[in-house]
């Protein structure tokens, strides 16, 4: 069920998606519905603790899925939630200098045979279920003490700063059908950068 | 031209970039056939290359279209013809296409409602409701058991730790956690092998049991398979104390987990498919659309190339057609096939090349005759013998300058004029008109291959004209024309008069003069000898006759002497001289001698008239012989007049002097007026006939003209033209020699 593809990846796919669409659309021989209400994803608020000579993050999200994205879920399409986190030393006269940066991956899916929704780390491989959505939701955007950087690698003296987007895209389990989700809605979304300066 | 060129690259350039592109998608596609995972992630460039390739075939058929509309409206040869053919090959092609489109959309439909119908998906809901219903019945069981544990923990006084293995062993649990209803775990009873079983009580579990309801789920596990989760409180807790919750979980028979994960992975596939069936439809369906109308658009596309390669040479044909009317014979059609319309193209260029070679032979041939003809028109313009050409209706074809200058008309501003026309309203005595009677004579009585020598008047003298007609060769027996060739001889039958003359004179000079003086003398010898001895009588009689003897051989001598002069070879000292200084001393001469005649000598002299280029000594003795002759002329003649008078006269732009001696004497006799300067011709009774002779040879001999015709009033007239210069002796001497001064002469 892994799922490698990157934003940029994505956003050209869109690109050639909303241009077939548009022409096929133009050619008036497109039955497909105009996309309902829009996928919400904002990073509320996040912050970096040092614990035990490790940075971890701590970032909270504000996820708001339309009613036919909820459907598509329980319908056995695969959301999908990238936490694209940066660490970056702020540099007066130059582009700042990225000094961490890792991506958090998680699924959620839902199991019609235990009616559970179950949310998984793809990063580390663990599973959780939870007996409603909002539920697995809730959990999907907290983010409790997610190890970022060695505080070694940060210098003292230097000013850094954070920042975190997340990424949220539905997807399909099956390679074989990945690619008809070009021809539905968009349910994905893309958070503002949130960016907060390190505390020295 | 140079916008053909470009539409026509433009159109290659689009040509070969959507090759480019077909190729890239079937190269994306060949990639994908056998990796879904690739297609996924290429079919939007491999739709992205179709529609770009959509996108240029629209571009492609537009521009083609517009041209074709454009030709059509503009009533461009073949356009109509290629109108028809792109409307039939289109509707030809579109018609199939259409019907293909319409039952693959309806088989699409229908073929893609058929995988989801309601057998299945009821189906898959009662296998999963079944799946459920088996795992429930287990998780009741699991449940039970809980309940059970949580009992005999709450009644049971022994310590929890041993209890608590005890039980889990006893009911098959994973592990047994006791813990508040909190959440803080106060025992575990644990199994070896469940090392993924958590150990905290979530706290979903916590809040069901709170609400005083029993917990109870099933869990699937991220490696497959299925945990059941229950969790029960224990015993009734006294106010004021903590609760006390058991969670127990238990495995699910591996056999049944896999059972279930089968059911749950079709279900969640088939749901999946079921939620993507519309826009699967819809991608087929489009996809098919964009099929349809890339291969609509390539037909119609193929269409108008295909009626354009067919009527391309049509159209090529149809120019050069054109353009061979035109003239234009270097036109070459492209070959462009080697079908039957090739071989037409083929012979329409060998048609063509054939035309030109056989225009270019003739326009050599026509060159080669202009040249022929020019260079007959220089040779005719350059001839002193005239030329007429007729028309077999006897209309003047050409005529050269010659022929205008001989007869003393514009004959070329004539051509066009029937021959008869020619003569018509001249004069009397008009060289063009005695011509046109004498030849019209000939054509009228049919006679077209002639020469003859004729002779016309002209004003005091006349003229000798050898003329020769011949025939044309025309088409069959006509003849095509006639030619008139005609030459004036006067000039050269005087000067062949002339040489006669001067020889006769040479030879009566060397035979006559020879014997005079032995004459002479023997007569002197004569008379002293016998004079002396004979009688009175005798003597007067032998004195008479010597006496004539000598005088007459006198008169020979000096008759002897005339024709040696008139013979004799001039010696010339040409001079520029006063003309009037020397006609005023040589009538001085003559002014006493004509007045004891009773005759008055009047001379009119022209100022303008200032020198002559000229022989001093010649000319003096022209004027003498002419006051001679006039003199002469005037003799028993009451109140005789002679008048001398010099002009200074232009003609053709050169300056002559002229001088004309008349009186008003009998004049020179009609039948001899022709002939006045030919020797031996005189009306008087002692005259030697050399006088005017010798004049108009002195005349001739200074490249001058003379006249002689009888003036109005009565009395003889001769005018006399002579050049003031060289370049007017030049005039004098081209026109001696060309045509025209043979007038002046007689």
């Amino acid at each position: 069920m892994s799922n490698s593809q990157s934003p940029r990846r994505r956003s050209t796919q869109e690109f050639l998606r909303q241009g077939a669409m548009l022409f096929l659309c133009f050619l008036a021989t497109a039955g497909v519905t105009p996309a309902a209400a829009e996928t919400v994803v904002e990073v509320r608020g996040a912050s970096l603790s040092l614990d035990q000579d490790v940075y971890e993050l701590d970032a909270r999200l504000e996820v708001s899925l339309p009613e036919d994205a909820r459907k598509a879920i329980e319908a056995g399409l695969t959301m999908r939630l990238d936490y694209e986190i940066e660490l970056a030393r702020v540099r007066n006269y130059m582009l700042d200098a990225t000094v961490a940066k890792l991506v958090q991956s998680y699924e959620l899916n839902y199991h019609a045979l235990s009616q559970r929704y179950l949310v998984r780390n793809l990063n580390t491989g663990e599973q959780q279920d939870f007996g409603t959505l909002q539920a697995a939701l809730e959990r999907l955007t907290e983010v409790r003490g997610l190890p970022v950087i060695d505080s070694a690698l940060v210098e003292p003296g230097n000013a850094y700063e954070g920042r975190v987007r997340a990424v949220l895209d539905l997807n399909s389990g099956s390679e074989a059908l990945r690619w008809i989700l070009f021809w539905t809605d968009d349910w994905s979304a893309t958070s503002e950068w949130y960016e907060w300066p390190l505390p020295p | 031209m140079a916008a053909s060129a470009l539409s026509r690259a433009f159109s290659t350039a689009l040509v070969g970039l959507g090759g480019l592109l077909w190729l890239a998608a079937i190269l994306f596609m060949a990639q994908t056939a056998q990796n879904s995972e690739q297609f996924s992630r290429l079919h939007p460039w491999i739709l992205g290359i179709n529609v770009a390739g959509l996108v240029m075939l629209v571009g492609l058929l537009a521009t083609k279209l517009a041209q074709l509309v454009r030709d059509f409206q503009g009533h461009v040869i073949g356009s109509r013809l290629k109108a028809r053919m792109v409307l039939i090959f289109g509707v030809l092609a579109t018609l199939p296409i259409l019907l293909v489109y319409f039952f693959a959309v309806q088989f699409l439909n229908k073929g893609i409602d058929s995988w989801f119908n309601v057998e299945i998906r009821k189906s898959l809901d009662d296998a999963l409701v079944l799946s459920r219903s088996a795992l429930e019945t287990r998780m009741r069981e699991h449940l039970a058991d809980t309940q059970l544990v949580a009992d005999e923990l709450t009644m049971s006084s022994e310590p929890m730790p041993g209890l608590l293995e005890t039980l889990r062993q006893r009911v098959g649990a994973l592990d047994i956690v006791v813990a508040t209803d909190t959440g803080s775990v106060i025992a575990i009873g644990k199994g070896l092998s469940s090392e993924v079983v958590p150990e905290e009580v979530p706290g979903e579990v916590l809040l069901q049991l709170r609400q005083g309801r029993p917990f109870v789920s099933l869990e699937p596990q991220p490696e497959g398979g299925y945990l059941v989760r229950t969790a029960v409180p224990m015993g009734d807790s006294a106010p004021g104390r903590q609760r006390l919750v058991v969670q127990a979980v238990y495995p699910v028979a591996e056999r049944l987990g896999a059972l279930a994960d089968t059911v749950q992975a079709a279900y969640q596939q088939f749901g999946e498919k079921d939620y993507l069936r519309r826009p699967l439809k819809a991608s087929f369906i489009l996809t098919l659309t964009v099929v349809l109308l890339l291969s609509l658009l390539a037909a119609w596309y193929g269409a108008i190339f295909t009626a354009q390669k067919l009527v391309q040479p049509i159209q090529d044909l149809v120019k050069g057609t054109r353009a061979v009317a035109e003239g234009d014979l270097d036109t070459r059609l492209p070959l462009t096939s080697r079908d039957e319309m090739g071989f037409l193209v083929q012979s329409f260029n060998d048609m063509t090349k054939r035309l030109r070679r056989a225009r270019e032979d003739q326009l050599r041939a026509q060159q080669a005759a202009e040249t022929e003809r020019t260079n007959l028109a220089v040779i005719l313009a350059r001839l002193s013998t005239g030329v007429v050409s007729l028309e077999p209706d006897l209309r003047v074809r050409t005529a050269n300058r010659a022929a205008g200058m001989i007869l003393g008309e514009d004959l070329e501003s004539a051509v066009g004029l029937s021959f008869g026309e020619l003569g018509a309203g001249r004069p009397g005595e008009g060289l063009l008109r005695q011509f046109v009677e004498s030849c019209g004579a000939r054509f009228a009585a049919g006679d077209v291959e002639w020469r003859e020598q004729l002779t016309f008047k002209a004003g005091s003298g006349r003229r000798v004209v050898m003329c020769a007609c011949t025939p044309l060769p025309g088409e069959g027996d006509a003849p095509g024309g006639y030619v008139l060739v005609f030459d004036d001889i006067t000039t050269m039958l005087q000067a062949q008069r002339e040489a006669a003359w001067g020889e006769v004179a040479r030879r009566l000079a060397h035979e006559i003069k020879n014997p005079l003086t032995p004459i002479r003398l023997s007569a002197e010898r004569m008379r002293l000898k016998l004079m002396p001895s004979m009688s009175e009588k005798d003597a007067q009689l032998l004195d008479r006759g010597t006496e004539t003897i000598v005088q007459q051989v006198e008169a020979m001598k000096e008759m002897v002497n005339a024709f040696s002069e008139y013979a004799r070879a001039p010696r010339f000292e040409m001079a520029s001289l006063g003309l009037n200084r020397l006609v005023t001393e040589v009538t001085d001469l003559y002014r006493a001698q004509v007045m004891g005649r009773g005759v008055r000598l009047k001379v009119a002299l022209d100022p303008a008239l200032t020198t002559v280029l000229a022989d001093q000594g010649r000319l003096r003795q022209m004027l003498h012989n002419l006051l001679t002759n006039a003199v002469e002329a005037l003799e028993g003649h009451p109140d005789g007049e002679i008048r001398v008078a010099t002009h200074l006269a232009t003609r053709d732009g050169a300056e002559f002097a002229e001088v004309v001696v008349e009186d008003n004497g009998p004049g020179f006799p009609r039948e001899l007026i022709g002939q006045v300067f030919d020797p031996y011709v005189t009306t008087k009774a002692r005259g030697t006939g050399l006088g005017l002779a010798i004049v108009r040879k002195i005349v001739e001999e200074h490249g001058g003209s003379i006249e002689a015709d009888n003036r109005p009033g009565g009395g003889a007239r001769v005018r006399v033209g002579l050049p003031v210069d060289e370049s007017s002796r030049g005039q004098a001497w081209r026109e001696q020699r060309g045509p025209e001064p043979r007038r002046e002469r007689a």
